[in-house]
């Protein structure tokens, strides 16, 4: 007789088997890809002006806390611009992962009831849409960059190591908030709080280097801070990040996703009867 | 979790397609629609329970072979569902083993990943994969799944557009063309007007053969007898009856018919 393709067993609490997971995962890549695009194009961003749009919104945004910072500080420097606009539109990056996965699983209820697949695939596909969303204001930072007359370097390569933190970060976040969602309805709720907190606490309508050395201490338990800092020395003043900043913000993106994975792998086969 | 195309290999008529042996299925669920942190920070302390175990399925023992077709029969809530969804690998058993022996394709609800907001034809393809086909199969069968569902033009029309009827149409023919081992399908029948509903119970009747394994969840008792060569009735998530279709019907509408005189017999 043949050797059963598949068995299913009363599961122990802890991980599934990993191989077959990730194998699993990656045949499913093309899955994650399309869905991903639908999402978007349901959000009209498949037209002209769609695509436009995700070009405005970001510069809007940056205008406006630009009056914001004008207002209050009266400083207007180019520099300062730079900084708002490279660090905001990285924060955007993670905030969208965020906003995006916290509703992964459970707007995902038709799929998770009636087929089976890895259900980490759904707050990767939120993470995924953070990043199409991302590609355009990187774009629109290089023009401001040279409009601007911002410096370059060949430091400015940090960006590449920096900038998949923050996507590490961004995914452990909504791995880990898809997850807590399942159980405590209210997060989405209480979400856009967390995401305007977190905007406010870390170096992006001020600098890095302005703020005392006592909230500076306190700013370890924001996994943005040093990451955003890093970002901004790189990008706009193409210089080297500090190795601090750069290991504090590895080891909140690996902590983050390591807890969000381990967290949500156990539970995951749990998620079809509490939805 | 296995892909259709890794296990296409032929099966010999009468193996074991899949093993359900001492199945019990209880899960906790919430009792609050949707729990919230609010909720539990409200009652913290109070001892107040969230959560219920629900019996979904005790001690079940169903064996199903390639060249079968099976049926369940049951009142709604008798666990059919569950069971589907233990042996299609969506919910983990709570106590004893299922085996499956090939791919599993299942058709629990109709037009599951379907987004209404892109065309017909996105739709073919995110339902596709969905249910775990490649891009290249679902190129290869595009036509097929096109004809089938007979919505000429509209399948390039946002599906938003679509009457449920066609709507329907389109989700049984993406799923109708997957060509597993072993097929599932839950109420799936019931859509579309009578002309369609003919020609998909059609089309399972072709996809009757020696190397495929069907089950088929319905309340349409005429459909089972006229399509199952076994049934198995679940009552309460126990197994009260399997074998001979026309029996197994037989004892099933006896029972219901007792239990609704009975009922009717009682003052309200």
């Amino acid at each position: 007789m043949d050797k059963p393709v598949v068995v299913y067993e009363p599961f122990r609490a802890g991980l599934p088997p990993m191989r077959d997971y990730l194998r699993t995962l990656w045949g499913r890549r093309t899955f994650i890809a399309e869905f991903s695009r639908s999402e978007l194009r349901e959000k009209n961003y498949g037209t002209v002006f769609g695509q436009l749009w995700l070009v405005l919104n970001p510069l809007l945004l940056s205008g406006v806390y630009f009056l914001l910072i004008y207002v209050i500080k009266g400083s207007n420097d180019a520099n300062r611009f730079g900084h708002l606009t490279a660090t905001l539109f990285l924060f955007y990056l993670i905030a969208n992962s965020l906003t995006g996965g916290v509703k992964a699983i459970t707007s995902g209820q038709r799929l998770i009831l009636n087929t089976s697949f890895p259900r980490v695939m759904l707050p990767i596909s939120a993470t995924v849409i953070a990043l199409f969303k991302f590609v355009p204001t990187l774009i629109v930072f290089a023009a401001i960059h040279l409009l601007i007359g911002l410096p370059y370097s060949w430091q400015m390569f940090w960006a590449i190591p920096i900038f998949l933190i923050a996507l590490l970060m961004g995914l452990g976040m909504s791995i880990l908030i898809s997850c807590i969602n399942v159980y405590f309805r209210d997060v989405s709720s209480m979400l856009p709080y967390l995401t305007r907190s977190l905007l406010y606490l870390s170096p992006i309508l001020y600098e890095a280097s302005s703020v005392s050395d006592e909230i500076k201490s306190l700013e370890i338990i924001n996994p943005l801070f040093y990451l955003l800092d890093s970002w901004s020395r790189v990008v706009v003043y193409a210089q080297a990040p500090t190795t601090f900043g750069l290991l504090h913000s590895l080891i909140w993106a690996l902590t983050i996703f390591i807890v969000g994975t381990y967290f949500f792998l156990s539970r995951e086969r749990d998620f079809a009867v509490r939805l | 979790m296995i892909s259709l195309s890794d296990y296409n290999h032929p099966h010999s008529p009468h193996s074991l397609a899949v093993s359900v042996k001492d199945l019990g299925l209880t899960y906790t669920t919430s009792i609050d629609k949707k729990p919230t942190l609010k909720a539990r920070l409200r009652t913290l302390g109070r001892g107040k329970k969230h959560t219920r175990v629900v019996n979904a399925l005790s001690d079940v023992n169903i064996d199903v072979h390639y060249g079968a077709v099976l049926g369940v029969i049951g009142s709604n809530g008798a666990g059919k569902s569950s069971l589907m969804r233990v042996i299609s690998g969506i919910v983990p058993p709570t106590k004893g083993r299922v085996e499956v022996y090939g791919s599993v394709s299942t058709l629990l609800a109709l037009g599951v990943g379907f987004n209404p907001a892109m065309t017909g034809r996105d739709n073919v393809y995110l339902g596709g994969l969905a249910a775990g086909m490649s891009r290249e199969d679902i190129d290869q069968n595009f036509d097929a799944i096109a004809d089938f569902s007979e919505l000429g033009e509209a399948i390039d029309a946002p599906m938003r557009t679509y009457s449920s009827g066609m709507y329907a149409r389109l989700a049984f023919s993406v799923a109708a063309v997957v060509e597993p081992d072993i097929l599932i399908i839950d109420e799936a029948l019931s859509t579309g007007d009578a002309k369609f509903k003919e020609k998909s119970l059609n089309r399972i009747k072709e996809l009757r053969s020696s190397d495929r394994a069907l089950i088929l969840v319905s309340h349409a008792l005429a459909t089972i007898e006229d399509v199952c060569n076994e049934v198995v009735w679940l009552n309460k998530g126990t197994l009260m009856a399997r074998g001979n279709p026309s029996e197994v019907i037989a004892q099933y509408r006896t029972f219901v018919n007792a239990r609704k005189s009975a009922s009717s017999d009682e003052d309200v």
